[in-house]
């Protein structure tokens, strides 16, 4: 790429982290600066400026429900003013279901004896966080070769040496991210609505072939060393069985576009990982007296469920 | 590779013992060690992965000389598509029990690297017929890989043969794990290699 | 030039023969879907509430289903409930809307066959009759209701919430003091031998005959079954009871107000299992007092 290609590009992931981060801390009432969930059982709300503590004080001028339950209302029981009288911290009986947003109305706000209007607020998760946690399940926690058992055969064909696997991990990693947001596209535009759902296992590998073809051409063109390198991998992605999971999933999960490129970035990495790590053990295997009905696929096979195992004290691990 | 002069039963007996997809081709290992934690899962699997080789194989050899050298893939890639989709409707439907328990393994028979390969190797060079058989034994040679594997991590995983209570006790609940996936197909895979190195000892001490 | 023209319509020809033949098979499948789905709910509300092939449901038992909306109007939610109406006043359908705090506001006839009724889509054209833009509406849940003659039976709750791995989709059976009469998972995608034990009756069953009180303060523990219990657990189902009748009672009441023990090597299931239950059981009793209260207040001829 370039020098102007590269700027462009960095600069448009910049405008993407920055659109992130504005509309996470942004709430929807110039008054209050943000909310969110505190330990198992609170929200604190933070305002700009501080607040009547008669007003704060009184659980009548709050009203808490789960976004899809808004006739269940939470019950307060206990409130909690900051010294700057900035900081409200609500804490309930029970402990709150924070993986569901919840919406909070805080009603007249009455700062200075001034009433500010009623607030509609809703506290949820940082996005961000729950973004990262979809990479680093698909990456580590449930690692695509590792824990769901996909893409074994190209797994164990290119994990020899270092160098052949670390060249197929980001030739599928890009190839997996570019056709994961198309089949995403297609899907939420084309096959959903329509009905067309039957559709969906002709209409993604079609889209995979077509990714790498696209791969395959603009690699050519814009870096024929790197093409020189990688390009062989390129038709072995087709089967994989990772190519076809993904796109699969997110259909599945009705998962938007920011977490399907979080998934397939995260199914692209752990493969590079798990390709990695594979190569590493079988440069030295090479060098070990391994008995002959046993060299070559098997004895690999049983360091594959080494590495299973491994990977197994990772599961249930929930981060954010 | 010319047209066969194998029999029909040779070709059927290639796909189970010599060619074996899973154990001496090594391909389509994903469901093997996935899906092999019940023989039920297994017998599914294999008659899914039957049907769409059979009607794939039959499909290209029937239309073998009607397909442009450079559209193959493609062309491929649809067919079997098209046969996995019917399948997965025919299961989803008739059999939802036994298909929620395979998942997404289902879908996923379209990127099976065996049935595309076998249709390249074999059913655009041969007629329909033996295609069929071919496709039999590719099919049988994957369920009973299958079987096999899961026979052994469902009796000592599980204690169960088929959902029955065979062992009364649950021995090692590591073998449902798809670590235990990975060890099994492996020794199963030297246990092979084995059998091959016997057998062709045998045959240099008869000097063949 | 002539031959790209060649593999173009080759392709597109193929292309449409495999699309009819996709289109074909699931149109002929799609219905035996529907049916043989239907026929597995039925199955499993009745062996919910007791009945099986040996053990058929008397001729008069009813179950009638209540669908909850959320109709959203700019800012202001309140919840629609489309009701079955009895024989007497027409055996239609209503929309009975009331605010979030349990007042009624409106009610209006729905234009709905019961076949119908059970299809999203066909609720949804009904109901588009009825609750015109800007206000929109949005499916929540359903409740049946089981009623032998004229007393009700049982509430049968669908519902579904995450699991360890995705989501897991259950049917509970509540009496009408809301003690549990019974737990069925219906659909997961927990891992075999370990998740998927929740299926099992050892694991299933400890949750029947817990009162209300007990749900609303349920825990997990993370200790062995007691062999005693897993047998009373087991038994049942037409199988020959290896406890005598007194034993099962005494065992029934020493761990009648005990905690859920967890699953070996699933502990996180178990707890997605109880945590699950318990918000079902305390937001439904919630919810079907203030129906019932407007019910009764506004007088609708309801079938139940």
């Amino acid at each position: 790429m370039n020098i102007s290609g590269r700027n462009y590009l960095f600069s448009a992931i910049l405008v993407i982290i920055g659109a992130f981060l504005i509309g996470g801390c942004a709430t929807e009432h110039r008054f209050v600066k943000k909310t969110a969930f505190k330990d198992a059982n609170q929200i604190i709300i933070e305002f700009a400026g501080p607040v009547d503590e008669t007003w704060a004080g009184n659980p009548s001028n709050y009203t808490v429900y789960e976004e899809p339950d808004p006739d269940i209302k939470l019950n307060i029981q206990d409130i909690r003013l900051s010294a700057d009288r900035k900081t409200v911290t609500l804490s309930f009986a029970d402990p709150l279901n924070q993986n569901q947003p919840h919406i909070l109305t805080a009603n007249n706000i009455s700062s200075e004896g001034k009433s500010l209007g009623t607030a509609i607020l809703n506290v949820r998760k940082v996005y961000l966080g729950y973004l990262f946690s979809i990479l680093i399940g698909a990456m580590i926690i449930n690692n695509f070769v590792f824990t769901k058992y996909l893409g074994l055969c190209v797994f164990f064909g290119t994990s020899q040496k270092k160098s052949t696997a670390v060249g197929m991990g980001i030739t599928f990693t890009i190839v997996i991210v570019v056709s994961a947001m198309m089949s995403w596209f297609l899907y939420q535009f084309v096959l959903q609505p329509y009905r067309l759902d039957f559709l969906q296992i002709v209409v993604f590998i079609g889209l995979v072939s077509l990714s790498v073809q696209a791969v395959d051409t603009i690699l050519r063109k814009v870096n024929p060393l790197l093409f020189k390198a990688f390009g062989v991998y390129l038709v072995l992605v087709i089967a994989n069985c990772i190519i076809i999971a993904v796109p699969l999933i997110l259909a599945d999960n009705s998962y938007n576009a920011f977490e399907s490129l979080m998934l397939a970035l995260g199914a692209g990495l752990g493969f590079l990982i798990a390709l990695f790590l594979m190569s590493s053990v079988r440069e030295r295997l090479e060098l070990a007296n391994v008995p002959p009905t046993y060299r070559g696929l098997p004895i690999a096979f049983v360091v594959a469920g080494l590495f299973a195992l491994a990977f197994l004290g990772f599961s249930g691990m929930s981060i954010f | 590779m010319p047209a066969t002069t194998k029999t029909n039963f040779q070709l059927v007996s290639n796909g189970i013992l010599n060619e074996n997809p899973i154990f001496r081709l090594a391909l389509s290992m994903c469901p093997a060690v996935g899906i092999s934690t019940t023989v039920m899962n297994g017998i599914m699997l294999g008659i899914a992965v039957l049907f769409v080789q059979v009607f794939s194989s039959c499909t290209i050899a029937a239309i073998k000389n009607y397909i442009h050298p450079r559209i193959r893939i493609p062309t491929y890639t649809l067919t079997i598509a098209t046969w996995v989709t019917v399948i997965d409707l025919v299961l989803a439907a008739y059999m939802p029990a036994a298909y929620k328990e395979m998942g997404i393994f289902v879908k996923l028979i379209v990127a099976f690297a065996i049935i595309t390969m076998r249709l390249e190797i074999f059913a655009c060079k041969n007629s329909v017929s033996s295609s069929f058989w071919d496709g039999i034994g590719m099919g049988l040679g994957f369920m009973f890989g299958m079987v096999a594997l899961g026979f052994v991590r469902e009796l000592l995983g599980m204690g169960t043969i088929l959902g029955y209570d065979v062992l009364g006790v649950r021995p090692l609940l590591f073998f449902v794990l798809p670590a235990a996936g990975f060890f099994c197909v492996g020794i199963m895979m030297a246990m092979f290699n084995y059998m091959e190195l016997v057998y062709n000892r045998k045959r240099r001490a008869k000097g063949i | 030039m002539k031959q790209i023209i060649r593999i173009t319509v080759g392709l597109t020809v193929s292309c449409l023969i495999a699309a009819l033949l996709m289109g074909s098979v699931f149109i002929v499948t799609d219905k035996a879907k529907k049916h043989n789905e239907h026929v597995n709910v039925q199955e499993t509300m009745l062996g919910l509430l007791g009945y099986t092939k040996s053990h058929p449901a008397p001729p008069d038992l009813s179950l009638y289903t209540i669908y909850r909306y959320i109709i959203t109007d700019g800012d202001t939610s309140t919840l629609g409930y489309v009701l079955p109406v009895r024989k007497e006043d027409g055996a239609g359908y209503r929309l009975m809307v009331m605010d979030l705090d349990g007042q009624f506001v409106n009610q209006y006839a729905l234009d709905l066959m019961p076949d119908e009724a059970s299809e999203p889509t066909g609720r949804a054209n009904a109901l588009k009759e009825v609750v015109k833009p800007p206000r929109t509406f949005v499916y929540a849940d359903a409740t049946i209701l089981a009623t032998l003659g004229q007393k009700r039976l049982a509430y049968l709750l669908p519902g579904e919430f995450p699991g360890f791995k995705t989501f897991i989709h259950v049917m509970l059976a509540l009496d009408p003091s809301f003690e549990i009469l019974g737990l069925e998972i219906m659909e997961h995608e927990e891992d075999p031998g370990l998740g998927a034990e929740i299926k099992q009756d050892y694991f299933k069953n400890q949750f029947k005959g817990k009162t209300f009180e007990k749900v609303k303060d349920l825990h997990v523990v993370k200790e062995p079954l007691p062999v005693e219990y897993k047998k009373y657990l087991e038994t049942g189902r037409g199988k020959a009871s290896p406890i005598s009748e007194g034993e099962l009672e005494t065992i029934r009441n020493t761990y009648q107000d005990k905690d859920i023990y967890a699953l070996t090597g699933a502990t996180i299931s178990s707890k997605a299992v109880t945590d699950g239950v318990k918000n079902m059981v305390a937001k439904f009793a919630y919810r079907i007092n203030r129906l019932d209260s407007v019910i009764s207040a506004q007088h609708i001829p309801v079938a139940f």
